[in-house]
């Protein structure tokens, strides 16, 4: 298991796939550990990519500052990982959490990357989001991470998912309550205590950038990602049919077909976000379609959009 | 070398050896936490912060209290040495770049207090098939449970404004407390055939 050193920390990592492929680095959610991007690395090798994943600082098996984690040092973590990959092309993912930090690193570093893909993603804290932030962190004071994986769970992902794991939640929880720790969580959820909205900057990422959105995310919904979409000038949004905020929990073969087919389409020219809204198709291998013109898809019902 | 306590016997229980080792840690060091609590604890309570020196106190007692009673306890020589090498560590320390010694004392003891509440897990050694009616178990799930809680004092207090200016100092004492501890917790358990979860100090 190998690590590399951020100061006295230590980040854990994992590189797969050929050495000369292009490259894809995934970035965990917040309650999240390497080990769920399995089905991606084995889908994405396959596809000859190169695969980076690791945990975050205050994540599974990284070092976990026991007083403050800040995002500029996640960032600054992320650079050393991408660091790792050669001069290559480089695709950079991240989920919730992850994805801010992605966002982030696109904006400060963006020249080193050839796409970008955050997923469920935001870069404000509109009101709903902050107090359910900040709900969620007294959930896990309260209750420590067994009680804030309870909130997020029903949040996060569909009935379907759910109902055949029901009787054995504890065992889907395990995992993530043994690697994560309460004071770490609690850090990493209070780097957001000084967060200035990334919204301004926005413009500033001009790598060509998909942005993937549960159709049913109550997290962070549609509005936040339109704000990604408006802001980011190569930028298409994609709405994942049926999908909640952890989708790529939820639908991973899609997913990872989603982002094999993004990172090949830049690599050969055929890119061109234009700020369109599209919907994926239910499952992989299928074509995305346009969102229906004349309609608003800021909105869940049928609700014609107004002329631009 | 397991993560996990075990084997368990057929009806669940964790071995006595490895109760009693892993039970007199953690009287050992939430007991050091509940006496230095005792002392800083004024007879009559003159700010509104000191109730939770009053708090602390207490939950301290009930978490060795409580693990004095749930252990099966089994004789065991190399305790008495063992014991006195924790206590000597959950002595006062130093914390470098304070010169109001009052205010050091309470940030050392808070690092301490961290360090054991948050460093220590006592339930993620539990592997899934141990009994929920042991009362070993339950306890070592209740001493982790209540320290997550006992916690956040800790994190509101070396969070808090007044330490903003020595913030260096006390992020830089507070990770010492957590290698040292780590480092103890670890030690024991490898004593008791199990691998830490959290073996930072051990990765290459």
């Amino acid at each position: 298991m190998p690590f590399l050193a951020y100061g006295s920390y230590r980040i854990r990592y994992e590189l797969d796939g050929p050495t000369d492929a292009p490259a894809y680095v995934l970035v965990n959610g917040l309650t999240q550990y390497a080990e769920l991007w399995t089905a991606y690395r084995d889908a994405l090798v396959a596809r000859r990519f190169r695969v980076a994943t690791f945990d975050l600082l205050g994540q599974g098996e990284s070092d976990k500052p026991a007083l403050f984690i800040s995002q500029d040092d996640q960032v600054k973590a992320l650079h050393l990982l991408i660091s790792e990959l050669g001069d290559g092309p480089v695709f950079l993912s991240g989920i919730s959490f992850g994805g801010l930090i992605a966002l982030r690193y696109a904006i400060e570093r963006g020249e080193r990357l050839s796409g970008l893909v955050p997923m469920s993603c935001f870069a404000e804290l509109p009101p709903q989001l902050f107090l359910l932030g900040n709900a969620l962190r007294t959930g896990l004071i309260l209750g420590g991470t067994s009680y804030l994986q309870d909130l997020l769970l029903p949040m996060n992902v569909s009935d379907a998912w759910l109902k055949p794991v029901l009787d054995k939640l504890d065992a889907v929880k395990r995992q993530g309550w043994l690697v994560n720790d309460v004071y770490a969580l609690q850090n990493l959820m209070e780097s957001f205590l000084d967060f200035k909205p990334l919204t301004p900057q926005l413009p500033a990422i001009s790598v060509p950038t998909m942005i993937l959105n549960g159709e049913f995310d109550f997290l962070t919904p549609r509005a936040l990602h339109e704000t990604l979409r408006v802001g980011i000038p190569n930028s298409s949004l994609v709405i994942i049919p049926r999908a909640y905020h952890a989708f790529t929990l939820e639908k991973p073969t899609l997913t990872a077909d989603l982002l094999a087919r993004f990172a090949d389409d830049v690599l050969a020219g055929r890119w061109h976000g234009n700020k369109a809204v599209w919907i994926a198709p239910e499952d992989a291998g299928g074509d995305l379609i346009p969102f229906p013109a004349g309609y608003d898809h800021l909105r869940a019902i049928p609700v014609q959009g107004k002329a631009p | 070398m397991s993560k996990f306590l075990g084997p368990l016997d057929s009806d669940g229980r964790v071995p006595p050896q490895q109760q009693t080792r892993i039970a007199a840690f953690l009287i050992s060091a939430h007991g050091a936490l509940g006496r230095r609590f005792a002392l800083s604890l004024p007879l009559r309570l003159e700010s509104a912060w000191q109730t939770e020196l009053n708090a602390q106190l207490y939950n301290e007692s009930e978490i060795v209290s409580l693990l004095m009673r749930a252990t099966s306890w089994a004789p065991e020589l190399a305790l008495g040495y063992l014991a006195a090498s924790w206590e000597m560590a959950w002595l006062p320390a130093p914390v470098e770049g304070m010169a109001d010694h009052a205010l050091a004392a309470a940030v050392d003891l808070a690092t301490l207090a961290h360090a054991v509440h948050a460093g220590v897990r006592p339930a993620a050694l539990l592997p899934p098939e141990a009994s929920a009616n042991d009362p070993f178990v339950m306890a070592l799930r209740r001493v982790e449970f209540e320290s997550g809680r006992l916690l956040q004092a800790q994190i509101v207090f070396l969070k808090g404004e007044s330490l903003v200016p020595f913030r260096d100092s006390v992020s830089a004492a507070l990770e010492r407390r957590h290698v040292q501890v780590r480092k103890l917790w670890r030690d024991m358990l490898q004593s008791v055939g199990i691998a830490d979860r959290d073996e930072n100090e051990a990765k290459p």
